[in-house]
């Protein structure tokens, strides 16, 4: 078949659709049984609210060549590189970039727990597009569609699961890559690249000082949240949670706010006139350069293998 | 619902990444430089907030909160909005450092509508004050929705099927983010109503 109409279209046999769904429905519920228990088994008690937030430079002390890689340069040709990574279209560049990423993973020596963990974080959104966009593609001249006699209606696009398993695979690779970037040193240290970089120094300051409170307030939050489930609070859809909840915020952001002024106050008095005081070391290596140049010739390898070569 | 690496055409996320940074920057203009600290800690307290799960029948949606920030914050909003997303990408949640921009653009805009939606109509009476943050709190979800579905529109045609999914999915958040919101406001009301008169909260009464 030419012209306007799809390429090939394959009908499935009858029975298929309900044993790929219930397949489907296994392993999800796997998953989801998988991850709370993992999430219980962390946080040691209640099963049904994680609060544990994984600290950003866990793997700082490492031995590799990120971790021996200057931040500024770091920063500059791994976001570069992800950059080319989402700029490129087909299934093929993606599943490169991503094994490049895993290969960068594996030589920083970050433990794959962590990684891991920055990907089920996307697992959801993800879930989206590869169930909807096959189903939801526009068919168009050259599409092979695979049709399900149990619903002939909703032809299933090949063409829409390649572009959805695309974008899983860039996003994942780009998750992938925050790793080695953010992970191989002190938060401290790739903000002050990030500065050194032209970026103003109130930018690094405040994501410092946000990132050290979110550890207090979530302590905070634990406190309160204890206090309300001694005295008998269940979270349950209905109106009186969300009272709870709103006063809940609150509370939150009353407290935040309070210890807001007292923070500022003690940083004045200590003598803040809207800078810290710098440790890093910034020298330009050669080698910094050449992993640099590295680093952004294989982003762009990788798009122009994606733009010329590839389907 | 954030939107991850590698969904947007790449001009989009590098058009909303400037746009972001454009609108970051005039938010900032009006802290004056030594309280930038300030918006630093009440972002952090906003990131927990996010943190939170409301129950939802057998499921639990958390919490986006962008009208409510709006209406704390004001003009600031856009600024802690962006702050708490590069630190949700920092720390565990997405990627996300390609599509920041789209995602700030995302929350950040309804948050600074409804701060302005919700200074201008509060009136002086409780209930009305608490009626409007309600509204604030649902049409900011509604309208963070609208902003995801058109970003992910630039996809394409074959995007347009994703985007109205994800449209959908915000309308049960839109009536409990609407409550929340509005338990909060009047919560506030009753403990530390001068959050809620000031433009934005960081300012200390003196």
């Amino acid at each position: 078949m030419t012209g306007t109409g799809p390429g090939d279209i394959i009908v499935a046999t009858p029975g298929i659709l309900p044993l790929v769904l219930l397949i489907l429905a296994m392993a999800g519920a796997l998953l989801v049984v998988g991850r709370r228990r993992a999430a219980a088994k962390r946080s040691g008690h209640s099963p049904e609210q994680n609060w544990s937030v994984p600290v950003v430079d866990g793997a700082s002390q490492g031995q590799s060549l990120f971790h021996r890689w200057d931040a500024r340069f770091k920063l500059v040709s791994l976001l570069g590189l992800a950059f080319f990574i989402v700029a490129t279209r087909s299934l093929t560049a993606g599943l490169l970039a991503l094994g490049l990423a895993a290969a960068a993973l594996a030589a920083a020596r970050i433990p794959w727990r962590r990684a891991l963990r920055r990907l089920l974080a996307m697992t959801g959104f993800l879930a989206m597009f590869v169930v909807i966009l096959p189903l939801t593609a526009v068919v168009q001249p050259g599409d092979t569609l695979l049709v399900f006699p149990e619903i002939a209606r909703l032809p299933f696009n090949l063409r829409g699961l390649e572009l959805a398993l695309s974008i899983c695979a860039r996003a994942l690779a780009v998750a992938l890559l925050m790793e080695p970037l953010l992970a191989t040193a002190p938060l401290s240290t790739t903000l002050e690249g990030l500065t050194r970089l032209g970026v103003p120094a109130k930018v690094g300051q405040m994501i410092l000082l946000a990132h050290r409170y979110i550890f207090v307030f979530l302590e905070e939050t634990r406190r309160m949240s204890t206090g309300m489930n001694v005295r008998g609070f269940r979270k349950r859809t209905h109106l009186e949670t969300l009272r709870v909840m709103g006063n809940f915020l609150g509370m939150l952001f009353i407290r935040s706010l309070e210890r807001t002024h007292r923070v500022f106050d003690a940083m004045q008095a200590r003598g803040y006139e809207g800078e810290f005081p710098g440790h890093g070391q910034f020298q330009a290596a050669p080698a910094d350069w050449l992993k640099g140049l590295f680093f952004i010739a294989l982003g762009i390898a990788l798009l122009v293998l994606d733009r010329l070569w590839l389907p | 619902m954030h939107i991850s690496d590698g969904v947007l055409p790449v001009g989009a996320a590098l058009a909303s990444g400037a746009a972001s940074l454009a609108i970051a920057a005039w938010s900032a203009r009006r802290i004056q430089g030594e309280e930038l600290p300030k918006v630093a800690v009440v972002t952090a307290s906003f990131f927990v907030a996010s943190l939170l799960h409301v129950p939802l029948g057998p499921t639990s949606v958390h919490l986006l909160i962008p009208g409510l920030v709006g209406v704390l914050l004001g003009r600031a909003a856009f600024l802690a909005i962006a702050l708490g997303l590069v630190l949700q990408s920092l720390l565990f949640q997405f990627g996300g450092l390609t599509a920041l921009g789209a995602n700030a653009l995302m929350m950040g805009i309804p948050a600074l509508i409804c701060g302005w939606l919700f200074q201008t109509f509060k009136g002086q009476a409780r209930k009305r004050q608490v009626l409007v943050g309600g509204l604030a709190g649902g049409l900011g979800t509604v309208f963070s929705g609208l902003i995801l579905a058109l970003l992910l529109a630039t996809g394409g045609e074959d995007f347009f099927g994703v985007a109205r999914l994800a449209l959908l999915a915000h309308v049960p958040v839109v009536a409990i983010e609407a409550l929340v919101s509005a338990f909060t406001v009047s919560f506030l009301l009753k403990v530390k109503p001068e959050l809620l008169q000031a433009r934005d909260a960081l300012h200390r009464e003196s």
